[in-house]
């Protein structure tokens, strides 16, 4: 496994707040990786880093490359989209293809254009001119055009209405993602995405809450919905979380087999969303 | 890889008015040259020397190109108080910087478009206007011998004519980078409008200094740096003559220029190394900016 980013000790702080503490993570190619935690939580700060927009304290490679000193020839293998519905107003759609094809070397223009076929958006059009939904196909095509190791993607779908959000991480998972590439996306609507990660990483307060794999969290998690009744006689096992949904109470386990918890109730592996919600209330208790 | 080159380009794709304005302009030069009312006076007197010749020669001439010249005077200080400040306004700013440019590139492509390409290539532009006007004028006053005398095509003057525009043009470049480097700077920096940011400085600065000690030399200082009459050698010899000789005045004006004597000036490469120094500081307020 190629290490795409390798983070130790990662730190920065803004007027004497720690906005990362000390985090250190791996990102591994060919995974998609969700960045996940509340607003505020460090998230923007870490991508930040990560693209070298950004000076930070402690160890950080992407690439091989320190992030800071080598953000150029870094940008030629990393891509990256804050918000898709964003674009300069005043551009035209056969500027935008000219521009890209300029400066970024793994631009595929056959393909952005092949792409833009497919949508009602017109060559000569301003991006002032587009809805909001066309905005992001535009950026789509662009992105998915380049042939970059490493796709950043910062709150991408913010303010886009359902349909394109499905619309864009479908494209992103089918026409883009393969085993050469890697994606790291962060949110906070994280029942979005939970089913096209391969990893997650929990942030809260600048610290790392969770780092695991989807496939690792089936066996460290396990969550129980039975009566309350079973629920006390389960809260012996020690429950990180419990909430109660219509009568029934949710309890969730970390580091214990299903075959203990089976005989309290309904067992399965907690969703990402229900772990996330777990995670940041036992933190914030 | 031609990235400086599509850098520019997009400035001008960006920012239209820097070439649909003087555009505008020289086709007005033109149209106005057919329209009847625009009429000569010249007297046997004004071409009885070749002196007189030549500065009358190169006062019509001037008046063809200069007002173009004049005008990027207000364009160019908009665009470089807009070029920074807009990518952030509308947000644009991480579209541009996911791409592979660095910000010393994209900073240094908004000076060289305001103070290489759109002067210089106005200056081409007034070249073709100059001639497309004057060939109009000359066929229309074919009948007036004077009038033909004068603007019979006289190719050694004209060269003369321009070159001297040409080389005050790059002094006059030259002197106001240090003030082109400072609108970048504050386009790179103010978080809302860059025009009040832009002006505050210097006054506030006069008058702290008014109160505070009661002087002016920041005033004084700063009327220096626009004025660009005495680095074109402008005032030599033009002190002392009274009003009545204005009018003679403004005809040998441009024979009186002595842009190249301008690189002779101290002042002059102090202000390139301040410029310098400002656009190393506007890359790096750039590298640290992101939307929010």
């Amino acid at each position: 496994m190629t290490q795409m980013i390798k983070a130790r000790a990662l730190g920065k702080s803004y007027r004497g707040v720690r906005a990362l503490d000390a985090v250190s993570f791996d990102v591994e190619a060919g995974r998609i990786v969700g960045l996940i935690g509340p607003n505020g939580a460090g998230k923007t700060t870490a991508l930040k880093a990560i693209l070298g927009l950004t000076p930070f304290e402690g160890e950080l490679v992407v690439m091989g490359k320190n992030p800071y000193t080598e953000r150029d020839s870094l940008m030629r293998e990393v891509c990256f989209i804050a918000d898709v519905a964003v674009m300069p107003r005043w551009l035209r759609v056969h500027q935008a293809l000219d521009f890209v094809a300029a400066v970024q070397p793994r631009f595929d223009r056959s393909r952005a254009e092949g792409f833009l076929r497919k949508t009602d958006i017109k060559s000569f059009s301003r991006v002032r001119e587009l809805s909001k939904g066309m905005v992001t196909q535009l950026h789509l095509a662009l992105i998915l055009a380049i042939d970059a190791r490493l796709l950043v993607l910062d709150e991408p779908t913010l303010g886009l209405d359902l349909l394109f959000r499905r619309q864009f991480y479908d494209t992103l998972v089918n026409d883009y993602f393969d085993k050469e590439r890697t994606i790291l996306v962060t949110t906070h609507q994280v029942e979005e995405i939970e089913n096209l990660l391969t990893d997650v990483i929990f942030i809260q307060r600048g610290r790392i809450a969770l780092s695991t794999s989807v496939e690792d969290l089936g066996t460290r998690y396990v969550q129980l919905t039975a009566s309350a009744e079973q629920a006390r006689l389960a809260r012996q096992l020690q429950p990180f979380h419990e909430r109660e949904v219509f009568g029934r109470v949710v309890q969730l386990f970390e580091g214990r087999a299903p075959q203990e918890l089976q005989k309290f109730g309904d067992i399965r592996t907690p969703s990402i969303a229900d772990l996330f919600v777990a995670k940041m209330q036992g933190e914030a208790a | 890889m031609n990235v400086m080159p599509m850098l520019i380009r997009r400035e001008l794709w960006e920012h239209r008015a820097l070439w649909v304005v003087p555009l505008v302009i020289a086709g007005l030069i033109v149209v106005a040259a057919m329209f009847p009312h625009a009429s000569m006076q010249i007297d046997s007197a004004d071409v009885a020397t070749p002196q007189k010749y030549m500065a009358l020669f190169a006062l019509f001439h001037s008046a063809m190109t200069v007002p173009q010249l004049l005008l990027l005077s207000v364009l160019l200080p908009y665009y470089l108080l807009d070029c920074l400040f807009a990518e952030r306004k509308d947000r644009s700013i991480l579209f541009w910087k996911a791409l592979p440019v660095s910000d010393a590139q994209t900073v240094l492509s908004k000076l060289l478009v305001a103070l290489a390409i759109v002067p210089l290539g106005v200056f081409v532009l007034t070249l073709f206007t100059d001639v497309a006007a004057s060939g109009i004028l000359a066929v229309r006053f074919h009948g007036s011998p004077l009038v033909r005398a004068f603007l019979r095509w006289d190719t050694q003057a004209w060269i003369h004519t321009q070159g001297i525009i040409l080389a005050a043009l790059v002094v006059v470049v030259l002197w106001y980078a240090p003030i082109a480097a400072y609108l970048l700077l504050v386009s790179a920096w103010a978080k809302r409008n860059a025009f009040l940011w832009a002006a505050m400085p210097p006054l506030v600065g006069m008058l702290i200094e008014k109160i505070a000690f009661g002087t002016t030399y920041l005033a004084k200082f700063l009327g220096y740096r626009l004025r660009i009459a005495d680095i074109l050698g402008f005032s030599h010899g033009a002190a002392g003559r009274g009003a009545s000789a204005a009018g003679e005045h403004a005809s040998g004006m441009l024979e009186r220029l002595r842009p190249w004597e301008a690189f002779a000036n101290i002042d002059l490469w102090l202000g390139l190394a301040a410029a310098a120094a400002l656009v190393w500081l506007t890359i790096r307020i750039r590298r640290h900016q992101d939307d929010g």
